[in-house]
């Protein structure tokens, strides 16, 4: 599953930068410009996907 | 907008915002019904409720600071060690963030639309119908249950995911954020006291995010004329949103939805009726 992480954290970032610079325009609700909160959602995924890439194959801690 | 108006948003916000009762419901029904004629599309409407959604937001947060610093102490470490314990706080923080998800993608991509498109009164009157049957079936199906309930920390991951995309219902105006979600907790076996509070927690990114982002329009100049009416109705936002979820988790100790349920089913029905003979409109 790491490298499905990686893919999809990498893909989130892209169209994260892709609304942030107002080239990707798909489910805005004012088309033309930036869409911070489009930019903000995608990065916010692609961190996630990072998280996830890291929590692969280490074993699960127990504390009690 | 006038002062008097503005402080009765402020508190409606507040207090319906927390409440089951949808405060999008009720903040396109009660100025309908009071005749109010501002424009809600206004750069200083829009900046006035952006200070009222922060001081509901600063409300969730002081009401929890103490849960939401282990949460998010136990995120980090989590992440820092690169694994999931057993920790409930780390559990609970993990099904907040994998329940908010489903809310974020909904809400940033449909919220605009949806409110185009069912921003009617008649039809929010009849959403709120609709929110009190959805409250009064998790309810009967809740009692139905006979298993005990179980920790908010031993749900299962996907439990959280349904939680999240019931909650996104609440995009519909007229359907409450707050009760979605609890009856999407009773219904995975939570008890009335963590469903609430899982539903509180799961609300406060959201509200968050939602505000954080719209700051930028508090100072645009056209909101200067607006900045004292908004800086006062996002205290009295936060005053009466700190006090609703006080006594909210109180009430759900010990009581149900039902008298939520049946508010709604009253309120929209009469909205439902004074839109019908174009009593407001």
């Amino acid at each position: 599953m790491k490298p499905l992480a990686l893919v999809l954290a990498v893909v989130f970032f892209i169209v994260a930068i892709l609304y942030l610079v107002g080239v990707l325009q798909i489910g805005v609700s004012h088309p033309g410009g930036r869409h911070v909160s489009h930019f903000v959602l995608f990065a916010v995924l692609g961190a996630l996907c990072l998280v996830w890439m890291r929590f692969q194959g280490t074993p699960q801690t127990r504390l009690r | 907008m006038t002062w008097w108006q503005a402080m009765l948003l402020a508190v409606l916000q507040g207090t319906s915002e927390l409440f089951p009762v949808s405060s999008l419901g009720h903040t396109v029904l009660v100025p309908a019904l009071l005749r109010w004629t501002f424009d809600r599309s206004a750069p200083t409407f829009l900046a006035f409720v952006v200070a009222l959604h922060l001081g509901t937001a600063v409300a969730l947060i002081l009401f929890y600071r103490t849960e939401w610093a282990r949460i998010v102490r136990a995120l980090v470490a989590s992440v820092v060690r690169g694994n999931l314990s057993d920790d409930p706080d780390e559990r609970v923080g993990w099904l907040l963030v994998v329940g908010t998800i489903p809310v974020a993608l909904l809400g940033v991509f449909l919220e605009h639309p949806v409110r185009a498109f069912f921003g009617s009164s008649a039809i929010v009157a009849g959403f709120l119908i609709l929110n009190a049957f959805v409250m009064f079936a998790g309810e009967a199906l809740r009692r139905r249950e006979v298993t005990a309930a179980r920790p908010l920390a031993g749900l299962p991951w996907s439990a959280g995911v349904e939680v999240g995309f019931a909650q996104a219902a609440a995009l519909l105006p007229g359907i409450s954020r707050s009760g979605s979600a609890i009856v999407a907790g009773l219904l995975l076996r939570l008890d009335h006291d963590d469903a609430a509070r899982y539903s509180f927690l799961l609300a406060t990114p959201v509200i968050v995010a939602a505000s954080v982002l719209e700051i930028p329009k508090l100072f645009e100049p056209e909101a200067h004329g607006i900045l004292l009416q908004s800086a006062v109705g996002g205290v009295v936002a936060a005053v009466t949103a700190y006090a609703s979820v006080a006594f909210l988790t109180r009430w759900f100790r010990s009581h149900d939805l039902r008298p939520f349920g049946w508010y709604c089913l009253l309120f929209g029905s009469l909205c439902l009726v004074l839109t019908l003979v174009k009593v407001i409109s």
